[in-house]
Formats: C-alpha cells, structure tokens, sequence
C-alpha cells in the first residue's frame, strides 16, 4: 500500500514554461526508485509534487490507493530529506525529530519511544541534546534521515540528500541509505540524484528524465527500468549517452542491410560491422549512428588481414593513466576522439596504431531521431 | 588591496585618535549635565558653569522626585511597553505575509506600507488630534499608543520582512511536511528565528518612543497622564530657573536608556547588526 502512481502529469511555471510532460510512472511497494536527470530538467519538482510541496499540476498522483492531488503534503503520509538538510536551528536534535510527532499530538512516551529508536538505527543518541550548528555535515545528515524515520512514512523522499558531503563520507552515507531501505522495506523511497553512480547503486528503478526541447517533444520521461537495462539497452541516444562515465562512444555510419545475424552498417571509415539489432524498418544507405562503450572495446593484438570482423583500427592520439584501467583516445573518423577503457596501463603509447573489437552484443545502433533500434 | 606601512600607521593612530575625539563630543555634554545636577540653584548662579559642584548634593533629585515625576515615569513605561509588544507582533506577522505568501497585491502593498516611511508625521497632528478626541481617548496616556504603533510599524515591517526573507524556504516546507499551518510555522519557527530582527525593532522603536515628544504633547495635557518628555518641558514651566532641577529631570529621563544600554550593549549592536547586513 506504499505504492506512488503517477498518471498524466504536467507541471509549467506561469503559461509559457512546461517544466515537466506526460509522466506516467508507477513506483511499486517498497521500491527504491531514483529520478536521474541533469541540471533543470525537473527531478525535484517532480519528487516535491508527490511531496505537495508544489501544487497547480494537472495530472493525477496516488499514494496507495489514495488520490493526494488534494491533500496536504502533512497527511500525505510522507517525509522528505532536503539537500541542505532544512533542521530547525532554534531546536535540539531530539526536538527537531520530535517535532512532526508533537505536531501530530502523539503520546510524550510513543515520541520518546520512537525518537530513541531511530537514533539507535542511525547511531546519534550521544547527539540528541546538540544543537545543529554543533553537528557536522554527515550528522546533520542523519539527524535529518531520523526525523524521517520517526515519522514512520508509506514514502521517504529524498533530493539530492549527498551532495553537500565530501567524496568519502557521501560514498559511506550511501551505503547507510541503502541499509534503511533494507531496515524500511515496506516503505518505498524516491531519492533524487544527477550523480549516475549514485543512482545505479541505490536504484531498483531509475526514472531518467530529459529536459528542454526533448521533454517538449518525447514527454518528461527518457527511460524508466532496472539500472542494468538503461545501461545496457538504452532506449535512445540521450540516455545512452547520459549513463556511463566515460561517455559512449558515438561514430556516424549508415545501414548497409538487414542479414540474419543483425543490421550491416558502414563506418565512414571503411569498415563494416554487424550489430544485432533489427533494421527491417531501415532504407538501404539511412544515416543510423553506432554507439560503443570505453569499457567495451577490447584491444586486438593481431593486425593485417588477422583482423577478424567487428574491428576498428584508429591511431592514438593520447594515453591517461589510473593505475587500474587507462583511457585510450582514438582518432579519425567522429568529431570527439573515440574512448577506450582497457585494462591497466594497456601498453599503448600516443602515435601508435591500435586495433579494438567491438563484441556486436554491446553495440547500440541509433536511427537518425536517435531512437534505438530493438535488439534481436 | 596592499596598503603600504605608512598608511597602515597612520590608521592605527587616527583611528583611536578620532574614537577618543568622538567619545569627548558625547560624553562631556553628558557629564555636564550630571556635574551640574549636584548643584544647588545658588551655586548654579554664583560659580562657573565649569565649575565642579561643592558636594554630591541630592537635593534636586529629592525634590523631582517628590513631585510628579513618577506618575510620568508609570506613563511612559507604560505606553513604551504595550506599543512596543504591538509593533513587534503586528509587524513580525506582516513581515511573515509579505516575505512568505504570495497573494496578488503583496507587492504593492509592501511598497505602500514602505512608502508610509515618509510621510511627516506633523501633517498627520491635526487629524490625529480630532479623531482621539471624537474617541474620547483625548488626554489619556492610551491615545499615544495607537498614533506609535502606527508611525513605528512601516519601518518595523520593512527590517522584519527584509530579515524573513533570508530565512531558508526548506524550513518552512519541513515544517509543514511535520503537520505546520501558517500560524504554527509563523510562531514555532519564524519567530523564533527572527529574534535578532525582533530585538532590533523593539529596541529601535522603544528608544524612539521613548524621547517621542510631539504626539505626547497634543494629545495629553494632565500631569498625570503625560509622559517623561514632556516632564522636561512642564518642569520648565515649574523651574523656570532652576536649572540644575532640570537637568535632574533629564538624567532621571535618560537614565533607563543608559541603564539598558550597560546591560545590553552586546544585544543592541548585534540587533542592530543583523538588521543592517543585508538590506
Ligand atoms: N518556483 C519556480 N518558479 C519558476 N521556475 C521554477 C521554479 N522552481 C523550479 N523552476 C524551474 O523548473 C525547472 C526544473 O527545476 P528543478 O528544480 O525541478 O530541477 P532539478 O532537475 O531538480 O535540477 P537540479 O539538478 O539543478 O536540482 C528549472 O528550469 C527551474 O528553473
Ligand atoms: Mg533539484
């Protein structure tokens, strides 16, 4: 009874400026759903509605089975983790968990009850007579997930709840988040974040939205699914380029035939690779574009006509070392240099010439509106 | 900016030197007037105005304060103390409108109380005379407090909202997240985080009303419903040359501000501060 329905919801600052189109989405019970999107493109206008926070939309949003378009955001049966983390700065850290429940005129031993109880989950009792200004960032944090969790809420929302910590603590904060919806798990969680790393590691479902003229033209929603199925099924050229760090490698080609084993398309470059998609809907010589992951291109050793199919042979214009993986830049035939992430130091230096294999399971062909074409 | 030695030495003198210069402009006036109060009438006319008084002599004092001094000081204490809570709920609560609320004339509105700053409140005497007295408030000290609380507030409101404004919006949306009505979210966490603010206005508004002369003039005519400002002005009357008996009156006058200063000088300025930061 914990699930949110979104159902044909718009939402425009003043008449001229659609911020979020056509959202149909449906976050299930218990379900650790993440809206990624960059900067401006809607994600906590969009958590603050089901928070009701922000009215005037039209479109429909249930909490269960509850119509909330009407309610107010107290008896939403929410709670919400600001980014700046919003404490009261006049109360002690028990008052600030305790004020929602004293608002709700609960029992002064149910309060206690349940404000030492979630102080334990997140291990600030010895806090709970400090002030906020005597808390750091992390227990700032924690204070402000505790006056969530004493709420007991069917939905915990969270916008950008790590970013104002620093690499490491927002990396342990992260792993803690996911231990509460372990601790949580009837309750369903939206947590907003731009940080794709973020997002494939909390997410059961990831709500990637677009902004601008893409949101005008497809709607709010680029791709909804699993983390694994937007990384390796994209739905389109945004969220391909959207998710994996470095990006995806784009290259310009055109279709060259349908043969049973996938579409035929020819590099500008000269070579011919087969990617398993169907192209049936294609005309022989359409613009289509090919896309590859760094982390799948593998170096070929063997050069000359020992090159099997499936490769690409570019010089390399320049190495960056990590110790554990390297980034080799490929030049010639795409506008930015072609990424590969290989293994260790790779042994590649800048002028040599490199071949790569791309294993047509992992490359991704895009018709000319960016679309993807379906897998077989 | 790289200040050379020179001129970093040279500030470090002028700026003592001007402070102390600055310290003997306000203070000896005071003193003066202190010094002069341990007189008696003869010795006021016999010796020098410089000169120091021949003991601490009370015997001003005791005679001002065997007249109707009190009865202006219950007054004045009086009339300060209820305009002040008035301002500083009524403003607090229209700062909270103006900063927070969106209605549609909240702009307008803002700029016409602002604007209210500069009306001369002589223009507003005459009217305000005839109205207290069709209300039959005329020489009661209450007839004073309606006349402050009006020409104190655009000032008041205009800090107040100015100050509600850099109040994070998050707080307010947390609080009603836990269950906050606007009159819950205005007392639970605008007020109280507005305390600097408040102390600014209510210090500013109890200093100004408390020397405020001309609407206590017109409006109160009995000794024993005028305020201490004009104690000053009907103990002249009284004391045509006594002087020394005048000053007594004036420092018994600006006794409680000095007194209120000592013991809140670190409170004022702050509030003071706070107010003034961001404009
Ligand atoms: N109160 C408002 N009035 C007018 N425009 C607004 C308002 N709030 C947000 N917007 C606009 O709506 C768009 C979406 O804002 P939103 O804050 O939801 O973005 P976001 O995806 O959360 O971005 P970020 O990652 O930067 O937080 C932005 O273009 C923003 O300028
Ligand atoms: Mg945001």
């Amino acid at each position: 009874m914990t699930s949110i329905t979104l159902s044909g919801v718009n939402k425009s600052f003043g008449a001229n400026f659609p911020v979020i189109s056509g959202v149909d989405l449906k976050i299930d019970d218990g379900e650790f759903c993440v809206f990624l999107g960059p900067s401006g493109c809607g994600k906590s206008t969009l958590l603050r509605m089901v928070a009701g926070l922000e009215t005037a939309y039209s479109g429909e949003i249930r909490i269960g089975d509850r119509v909330v378009d009407k309610v107010e955001p107290a008896d939403r049966e929410v709670a919400m983790v600001f980014q700046n983390y919003a404490l009261y700065p006049h109360m002690s850290v028990y008052d600030n968990m305790a004020f929602g429940l004293r608002q709700a005129k609960t029992p002064k031993d149910e309060i206690d009850r349940r404000v030492r109880e979630a102080a334990r989950i997140l291990q600030i009792e010895p806090l709970l007579d400090r002030m906020p200004k005597a808390l750091s960032g992390g227990q700032r944090q924690r204070v402000a997930i505790g006056r969530a969790i004493v709420r007991q809420p069917k939905v915990f929302l969270f916008d950008e709840p790590l970013s104002n910590l620093d690499a490491a603590l927002r990396v342990h904060m992260r792993s803690e988040i996911a231990t509460l919806h372990r601790n949580f798990p009837a309750a369903s969680m939206i947590y907003v974040t731009h940080d794709q790393t973020e997002a494939m590691a909390l997410a059961d479902k990831i709500v990637l939205l677009h902004a601008g003229k893409d949101m005008l033209k497809h709607g709010s929603i680029a791709q909804v699914g699993k983390p694994l199925d937007l990384y390796h099924r994209p739905r389109n050229l945004f969220v391909a380029g959207f998710l994996g760090s470095p990006t995806m490698n784009f290259i310009e080609a055109s279709f060259a035939g349908q043969q049973a084993d996938g579409a035929r398309v020819a590099l500008k470059s000269g070579e011919e690779i087969v990617v398993p998609v169907d192209g049936s809907t294609l005309a022989a010589g359409a613009a289509v574009t090919l896309g590859v992951r760094p982390e799948h291109l593998a170096p070929v050793a063997a050069s000359g006509a020992a090159l099997g199919a499936q490769t690409l042979t570019r010089r390399v214009s320049a190495v960056e070392h990590f110790g554990e993986y390297s980034f080799v830049y490929l030049d010639g035939g795409t506008p930015a240099p072609l990424i590969a992430k290989v293994a260790g130091d790779g042994g590649f230096k800048a002028g040599d010439s490199a071949s790569f294999a791309a294993p047509a399971d992992c490359c991704h062909l895009f018709d000319a509106d960016g679309i993807a074409l379906s897998h077989l | 900016m790289a200040t050379s030695p020179v001129t970093r030495a040279a500030g470090r003198v002028a700026v003592p030197v001007l402070g102390l210069f600055w310290l003997a402009v306000t203070t000896v006036p005071f003193l003066f007037m202190v010094m002069t109060t341990f007189k008696t009438q003869q010795e006021s006319y016999a010796s020098s105005v410089w000169a120091l008084p021949e003991g601490l002599n009370f015997v001003n004092y005791a005679d001002v304060l065997s007249g109707p001094f009190l009865a202006y000081l219950k007054n004045s204490v009086m009339v300060v103390v209820i305009s002040v809570l008035l301002i500083v709920l009524i403003s607090a609560m229209a700062a909270y409108a103006f900063a927070r609320m969106r209605f549609r004339f909240n702009e307008a509105l803002f700029g016409l109380i602002v604007a209210g700053m500069i009306v001369p409140i002589h223009i507003t005497l005459v009217p305000i005379y005839l109205m207290t007295r069709d209300m039959g408030l005329y020489d009661s000290p209450f007839a004073l407090v309606g006349p402050y609380v009006a020409t104190s507030l655009p000032i008041s409101v205009f800090i107040l909202t100015e100050f509600m404004r850099q109040i994070p919006k998050e707080l307010e949306e947390a609080a009603r997240l836990d269950g906050c009505g606007p009159f819950a979210i205005f007392f639970k966490i605008f007020l109280p985080l507005s305390g600097p603010g408040l102390s600014t206005v209510a210090i500013y508004n109890a200093i100004m009303l408390w020397n405020e002369f001309i609407f206590a003039y017109v409006l109160t005519s009995s000794t024993s419903t005028r305020t201490l400002p004009l104690a000053i002005w009907d103990y002249q009357g009284q004391y045509s040359s006594n002087i020394p008996a005048i000053l007594a009156v004036v420092t018994l006058t600006s006794l409680p501000l000095v007194v209120a200063y000592a013991f809140g000088q670190e409170k004022i300025v702050k509030g003071m501060m706070a107010g003034s930061v961001k404009g």
